[in-house]
């Protein structure tokens, strides 16, 4: 095959990574801090996605303000999940698995939560561009597969550079190296979670909002941060670059075993290409290898 | 209400099903540490083996249930010699992965129903609540042994301290394959009571939710105690039929409930206990029987 | 430890004892109607089917309801009893043991996918209830894989090889098409079906597959399958899935610039596919049970949507269907027993909404229906003509 659809297809790989990297820099994020694999997220996302359709739906706010309205409502909800199912495991020092069935159990409780309140039925919005898609020569790209790919940039961009280069990013990637020791330093380490819960919350809330903007929203769209989850190993947990990466090779690579192998196999090589990766680098691409602390 | 024995029954066997592969992953979970996503995988490798050993090869049920174990676990022995050196949630990952792919692959599986699914000859066997019951009686005894052997000692130490126990000559990677393998096997044997108690099996059955209650009944149940895991799964898998009467807001309340035992009691239900719910229902026997008298 | 043994032996012992209760009788006495006629029906009310499986529900609620207010069937009342599987097989099991023995229904419709009316067929057949399914399209939902029919378990929907092959027949005959490619779900036993039947009669009839590509339930993207669909230049693209995969992917080939003609089977039709992806969809064609100009779907229509206020699902038709089929039988029987009401209902002949209904009682499918083909025009769903076909074995 040629070079046109190469480009076509790379083009596919990468919008579809970046709105997996969006999801997965929440993962990261809390796991940083926490040291667990925070399942709650993919339901957050779900919100953010029925937030979004609803101020635009019921409030008529332009893009822009519907996905501020998601982030802000996101961004509560996640610290509030925090509060209730995390908090009170923290203040015992339970173990890791703890957490990981308490954000299940979220998961489970905010998908029928929706499901009972606002009903099964799937939600559209609005079309944004009439005319579909551009096309540069032979390659036609989406407007909205762009629109994506730029607001997932920004939106990284603007957390990578909090947390690399503010003192609020200094004191979470203190926390993040020793949580007891920053505690000692002066860094009150609720503080800390409260804002990366936020922080973690406010990615979901995009990530929600293009995602339903993109595809259509659905009480289950939960299970897309599946991938996300994979994306975010793949890089190595609590990297935040490490994430982003992750993510959009995840992306490029699904694509490219579905353009040049076989697309039944595509969910396949993605899982088995996660085990190769783990076992040849256990800690993913950009990890840094935890030895035990004993 | 009149309840349906037929009805009660079949929730049982269920329950019986969810708690064969609840033993092993107890095991797995709460004496080796070790905590795995992907043992719905290991169920429907089981369920297909022992529905093609007595489909296809006519093999008595009890033979299938046993090829079922072996060979999930002898699956598990080279997925386990792959991940087992992996830490924390990156084991986690990798059993997701391993889950998701099986799946995927008996769907791909064109020779043996695929996505359409398999349907057990209608000579088999089905199974019955006897042979729930019998399976898991003996499951039990077998597993009850092994904690309280040497081996079981071992498998804790390393729980407590993976280092410590290695200084001490502990085979660690040993005793964490070991384990795999025990709880591959009974998922595979669940998996085999399963195939034959529904006489029809597709992938679909076996998405990562399957894995996932499972392992919310060893968490439920409390970490480390058997009789917590044989409660957590016959509560769990009876709770979302007795939260009927909320009709679509069951698996909210589901939902709830599981973040309340965590938060309410952080060790599970059981907090790691045994005995004192033997002597508990000892006494509530004794007591009952004065109460005839 | 021995305390926990002998605890464990006897436990075993008395569950053996009442293990051996359970043998089945000589053959199922079913159910008999009391003062009120109790049907069950199992469906999706959560999970990621629900809105298929409520629709169900609630034009089952209404027909029952209108039932009631003229007075019910036979002189006696009717009571729904509706259980929720979540979309999961076993859980439909559990649920059909419950309706048949604790709740003593007449007969259940339901539920909402072939696994799931696959998984039921123990528990009606040990009680002798019969069970309707709405849209169980697999062959093995009322036959056995050696071809025997299952007594108890009904349909009122195509199975998969009809709808496949329809559609294939259509496309090479009537539209004059040669190249066709095909994009389907792997994971879903519907998808797979009509794929299977749909390339086997378009081969067979002297077409050629050009491309064929696979996804998963739960993938939103499409792209890349298209992107490889749009190089081998079909003229038809067969998307055999249900209307949220097919708004995506007709919005996806949009975006890449394929413009092909697309056709699907009866997972296409819903209000909601027409929000999502009206301007994509423009010219395609799908095969369907119904024509919405017909008279008696127009009332239903308009009936359910002052009820609930949204426009009903393809479910809705066929519960609508199960419905008038069982009340078929319910009026044949002698009594109101679930044993004579299976009997029954292997001759029934009723014209539904979805077209005229005459029960195989060899197969227990509803033979003679036709296919209508559909094409979507403007907002419209245009009536193209009726459509039937012999399928090649």
């Amino acid at each position: 095959m040629n070079v046109t659809f190469f480009i076509q297809v790379l083009i596919n790989g990468i919008a579809i990574g970046s709105v997996y990297a969006l999801m997965a820099v929440g993962y990261s994020l809390v796991y940083s801090i926490m040291s667990f694999s925070n399942f709650a997220h993919g339901g957050v996302i779900m919100l953010g996605a029925y937030i979004g359709y609803y101020s635009g739906a019921l409030f008529g706010l332009p893009i822009w303000a519907a996905i501020l309205a998601a982030m802000l409502g996101c961004g509560l909800i996640a610290i509030t999940i925090e509060r209730a199912a995390y908090n009170p495991l923290r203040k015992r020092n339970a173990p890791p698995l703890y957490y990981i069935i308490s954000a299940m159990g979220t998961s489970i409780l905010l998908e029928n939560l929706i499901v009972a309140t606002i009903g099964p039925n799937f939600k559209t919005y609005p079309p944004l561009f009439t005319e579909r898609s551009i096309e540069i020569g032979k390659i036609a790209i989406g407007k909205l597969d762009l629109l994506m790919l730029v607001i997932s940039a920004v939106s990284l961009f603007l957390l990578v550079f909090l947390i690399d280069k503010t003192k609020i990013g200094m004191a979470i990637r203190a926390t993040a190296y020793n949580l007891r020791a920053s505690s000692l330093m002066g860094v009150n380490p609720d503080t800390v979670i409260f804002i990366v819960f936020g922080l973690g919350g406010a990615m979901a809330g995009v990530a929600g909002v293009l995602f339903g903007m993109r595809y259509v929203v659905y009480p289950q769209i939960g299970i897309i941060t599946n991938k996300a989850f994979v994306g975010a190993v793949f890089g190595g947990l609590g990297s935040l670059p490490g994430a982003i990466i992750g993510s959009v090779l995840l992306g490029i690579i699904e694509v490219m075993a579905s353009a040049y192998w076989s697309s039944n196999l595509q969910n396949l090589i993605a899982f088995v290409l996660l085990i190769f990766v783990l076992i040849v680098r256990p800690s993913g691409i950009m990890g840094v290898s935890t030895e035990d602390k004993a | 209400m009149n309840l349906s024995w037929y009805y009660i029954s079949g929730i049982l066997i269920f329950a019986g099903i969810n708690l064969m592969a609840v033993q092993g992953l107890s095991l797995l979970t709460g004496f080796t540490g070790l905590f795995s996503f992907g043992h719905a995988g290991f169920m429907s490798i089981g369920a297909y083996t022992a529905a093609i050993v007595t489909s296809w090869l006519g093999a008595p049920f009890y033979v299938s249930l046993l090829s079922a174990g072996l060979f999930a676990g002898l699956i598990s022995l080279i997925i386990g010699r792959l991940t087992l050196k992996l830490k924390g949630d990156y084991f986690v990952i990798a059993t997701l992965g391993f889950g998701e792919s099986v799946r995927l692959l008996f769907a791909f599986l064109e020779s043996i129903g695929g996505a359409r699914g398999f349907t057990i000859a209608t000579s088999a066997h089905h199974t019955s609540l006897f042979d729930v019951v019998l399976v898991n009686a003996i499951g039990l005894i077998v597993m009850v042994n092994l904690i309280h052997s040497k081996h079981g000692r071992n498998l804790k130490a390393i729980r407590e301290e993976e280092l410590a126990s290695r200084v001490i000559g502990i085979d660690v990677f040993k005793y964490k394959m070991s384990s795999f393998f025990i709880s591959a096997f009974y998922a595979g044997v669940a998996g085999g009571l399963f195939a034959h108690y529904l006489l029809f099996i597709q992938p679909a059955m076996f998405q990562l939710i399957k894995s996932t209650e499972l392992t919310i009944m060893v968490i439920f149940g409390g970490l480390g105690s058997i009789t917590g895991s044989v409660i957590g799964a016959i509560l769990l898998t009876a709770l979302p039929e007795m939260l009927r009467f909320l009709n679509v807001w069951r698996f909210v309340i589901y939902g709830i409930l599981v973040i309340l035992i965590m938060i309410l009691r952080p060790k599970g239900l059981m907090g790691g206990q045994e005995l004192r719910l033997i002597s508990w229902t000892r006494r509530l026997i004794s007591k009952r029987k004065g109460g005839q008298a | 430890m021995k305390r926990l043994l002998t605890l464990l032996l006897v436990f075993l012992m008395v569950f053996s004892l009442v293990g051996c209760g359970e043998k089945p009788a000589a053959g199922p006495k079913g159910n008999t109607a009391g003062d009120t006629i109790k049907i069950g029906w199992i469906g999706s009310l959560t999970g990621d089917q629900a809105v298929w499986g409520t629709c169900e529900s609630n034009t089952l609620q209404m027909l029952v309801d209108e039932a009631n207010a003229a007075g019910g069937w036979k002189g006696k009342q009717l009571e729904l009893v509706p259980l929720d599987y979540r979309g999961i097989a076993e859980e439909s099991l559990t649920a059909a043991r419950r309706l048949t023995t604790q709740d003593n229904v007449i007969a259940i419709i339901g539920p909402n996918t072939s696994g799931g009316s696959i998984a039921l067929t123990p528990a009606v057949e040990t009680s002798g209830v019969p069970a309707i399914s709405t849209v169980g399209t697999n062959p093995l939902v009322t036959v056995t894989e050696d071809g025997a029919v299952k007594p108890f378990n009904f349909r009122v929907c195509f199975i998969d090889p009809y709808q496949g092959a329809v559609a294939a027949g259509y496309a090479y005959d009537v539209l004059g098409l040669r190249k066709a490619a095909v994009l389907y779900d792997q994971s879903i036993d519907y998808s797979k079906g009509l794929t299977e039947f749909f390339e086997k009669q378009f081969v067979h009839m002297g077409g050629e597959i050009v491309a064929k590509e696979a996804f998963n339930a739960g993938d939103t993207e499409f792209k890349t399958q298209l992107t490889k669909i749009k190089e081998a230049d079909p003229q038809i693209l067969f998307l055999p899935y249900f209307f949220k995969e097919v708004a995506l992917t007709a919005n996806q080939a949009e975006d890449i610039g394929l413009n092909v003609v697309m056709m699907g089977g009866d997972g296409w039709p819903s209000e909601q596919l027409m929000k999502m992806a009206k301007d994509s969809l423009q010219g395609d064609y799908f095969v369907n049970h119904l024509d919405y100009k017909d008279p008696a779907v127009a009332d239903f229509n308009k009936q359910y949507m002052d009820a609930f206020g949204i426009a009903p699902e393809l479910n809705g038709y066929l519960a609508y269907d199960a419905f008038l089929v069982l009340k078929a039988a319910v009026e044949k029987a002698e009594n109101i027993n679930s044993v004579e009401i299976a009997k029954a209902l292997e001759t029934v002949e009723v014209q539904g909404i979805t077209g005229f209904i005459r029960m195989d009682a060899a197969t227990h499918n509803p033979v003679g229906k036709d296919a209508a083909i559909l094409k979507i025009e403007g907002d419209e769903y245009v009536f193209q003509q009726k459509y039937s076909i012999v399928p090649v074995e």
